[in-house]
Parts: structure tokens; C-alpha cells; sequence
């Protein structure tokens, strides 16, 4: 026998993703899910970014992790409220997962809430984990052809940080190149050229994310 | 890997739909996915049938329909249907003023039950 129904798939991620908000925005906090492959710099630029907004920003960080806790150990030394997320070989972080850590969050002492997602490019786009806005990190080092390979992160992202602009002269990597991919692919997005390591176009990045925070 | 957890979230909706209306069992079940979905097919399946034991759907077959990407043109009023998993210009007058309005589903939309 047939039986008709529709469900979207993600419906239960969904649902607990706005459940997430909710209780984000009920605390007035911001919150923003960075994303990238590994090795992009992820923390790095978030070790930064709480140092740059210290005292302007109170920052909290989930911190997630295929396993091993090094990026934790990184963030809870700039004394930040930080708790670690270990998917165990799952390649993103769920809204359900993000659920259980917000318990774990004092969200009344928060103005902004990191979710450091796990390093992929891929899965972590297709999971709403209850963010107000997805941040996309690229390395430059990883080549100019990603948008058109991972199309989808690019679509779902506000903000695209192209991240070791420093390297640039030793690369042979086309910026323009990703610059005006990564806009055909989404209009609106936002890309900011730093480098985390020498702190290069830091402040404009820093500026908006303040900025956001702000505007909650 | 994340067909895994898609798989899960199948499996988990069609046993709380049988649940609610009383079906013991499942042959077949059909879901659209949508080719901007991000959806590697061949690794959905793998994953289904990897994760279906002590469900409903022990026996069940995923069947796939695939939905092309489609969008429609602001510039030349038309509607399209594209081949690609990404659209960079409407493929009828290359303009880029245009709303992707399929591509992206990824939904249950029957299933083959045993009364
Ligand atoms: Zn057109």
C-alpha cells in the first residue's frame, strides 16, 4: 500500500534549531557559526578576534571537534566561558548537539556566542544549529577553484573571510577569482581579506562583527 | 559523511509515521532530493542500508527521485531547468538576475507499507 506524506528531512534539526534561537535571542545574545575546511584558521582567527574585542565584546565559544580537545585548550586560556563538543566522527555539529552545550552556557553573561563548527566544507552548510548568521573562512592557501566545488556553503553564508592574504605573494592563487565566484554564487555575501596571523584587515572584520552584536 | 546522519533522520521519521498510523512494516521508501542539495546519492543509499537494522525499514529499499535544479529569469522572464548542480547565469539569456526554485529539497514523500 501507498502512503503519501511529506516531511522534510531535516525537520526535526530544524525544529530544535529554533528552539536554539529562541532561547538565544530570549538572552539577547548574538550568535554566529563559523565554518571552513581544517586548516583554514579557524581558531587562530577566533583566539584573535576575543583578544581584539575584549572588553567591547563578552564572547562565549562552543568549540567542536571530530575528537581531541587542543582548540579548546587554545580558547579557554583567553579566560572565556568555553565548552567542547565532541561529535565522534560525525563531520558537522547538529542543532540537537548545540542544544545540550547551551545548557552548559551562562547566556545572561553573553553578548556574542561562537560556534566554532567542525573543520569541513561540506556538512557543516546543511545543518541550521540556530545561528543568526553562518562565517565562512578560506584559506587563501586552499586554491582559487572552492566556490564552484562547494557551492553551497558560499549560498548559505553572510560573510566570507578570506584568511592568510599574507601568503599571497607566494601563492599562485587568482583572489579576484574567488572574490567574483563567491559573489555570483551569493550576491549579498560580505568578504573581508585578513590575515589572523599578523593581524591584517583584522580591525574591519572585528568592527563588524561588533557591529552586529550590537544591532541584536 | 553527513548522509549518515540524513539516513538517521529518514529512518527516524518513517518509524514515528507508522507508529502514528499503525503500519508494521515498509518496503519502499521515496524521497526527493534536490541536486544543489549537496547530497552525494550513491552515499545516502549506502548509509540507509547500513543504518536500517531494529528499524521499520529493515527490509526497505531507499528510491531516490532526483530533482534537477530549476529557477526563474528575471531578466528574460523565463522559467528553466538546468542539467548543473550550480547555476551561475540563466541558461536561457546568461543574465544573473535570477531565483533558483528547485534543487534544494530534501524530503519524504511516500512510502510502500505493510498494513
Ligand atoms: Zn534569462
Amino acid at each position: 500500500m501507498k502512503v503519501k506524506m511529506v516531511k522534510k528531512i531535516l525537520e526535526a534539526n530544524d525544529r530544535i534549531a529554533a528552539g536554539n534561537r529562541a532561547l538565544l535571542a530570549n538572552h539577547k545574545v548574538e550568535a554566529v557559526n563559523l565554518m571552513s575546511a581544517p586548516g583554514a584558521g579557524k581558531t587562530t582567527l577566533l583566539e584573535k578576534t576575543i583578544r581584539a574585542l575584549d572588553g567591547r565584546v563578552r564572547i562565549g565559544v562552543i568549540e567542536g571537534d571530530i575528537q581531541g580537545t587542543h582548540d579548546a585548550e587554545v580558547i579557554s586560556g583567553l579566560d572565556v566561558p568555553v565548552v567542547q563538543i565532541n561529535t565522534g566522527g560525525a563531520c558537522h555539529l547538529d542543532a540537537n548537539m548545540i542544544s545540550d552545550m547551551l545548557q552548559e552556557m551562562p547566556l545572561d553573561e553573553l553578548d556574542l556566542l561562537v560556534i566554532e563548527n567542525v573543520g569541513n566544507l561540506v556538512c557543516p552548510a546543511e545543518f541550521d544549529v540556530g545561528e543568526s548568521a553562518k562565517i565562512m573562512l578560506l584559506s587563501i592557501t586552499e586554491g582559487d577553484d572552492k566556490p564552484l566545488k562547494y557551492p553551497l556553503m558560499f549560498q548559505k553564508s553572510e560573510v566570507l573571510i578570506l584568511n592568510k592574504i599574507d601568503l599571497a605573494p607566494y601563492l599562485d592563487v587568482d583572489m579576484e577569482k574567488i572574490r567574483s565566484d563567491a559573489k555570483k554564487l551569493n550576491p549579498d555575501l560580505k568578504i573581508f581579506d585578513l590575515s589572523a596571523r599578523n593581524g591584517q584587515g583584522m580591525e574591519d572584520w572585528c568592527r563588524w562583527l561588533e557591529d552586529k552584536v550590537k544591532s541584536r | 559523511m553527513h548522509e549518515l546522519s540524513i539516513a538517521r533522520n529518514i529512518l527516524e521519521l518513517v518509524d514515528a509515521t507508522c507508529h502514528e498510523q499503525g503500519y508494521s512494516g515498509v518496503e519502499t521508501v521515496r524521497v526527493n532530493v534536490g541536486k544543489a542539495s549537496g547530497i552525494m546519492t550513491d552515499a545516502l543509499v549506502f548509509a540507509f542500508n547500513c543504518a536500517k537494522d531494529e528499524t521499520l525499514s529493515v527490509n526497505a529499499t531507499l528510491e531516490i527521485h532526483e530533482i534537477p535544479v530549476g529557477g526563474r529569469c528575471r531578466e528574460c522572464n523565463s522559467d528553466f531547468i538546468s542539467q548543473e548542480t550550480i547555476v551561475l547565469n540563466c541558461p536561457r539569456c546568461g543574465g544573473a538576475a535570477f531565483e533558483i526554485t528547485t534543487g534544494h529539497e530534501l524530503e519524504i514523500f511516500e512510502l510502500e507499507v505493510d498494513g
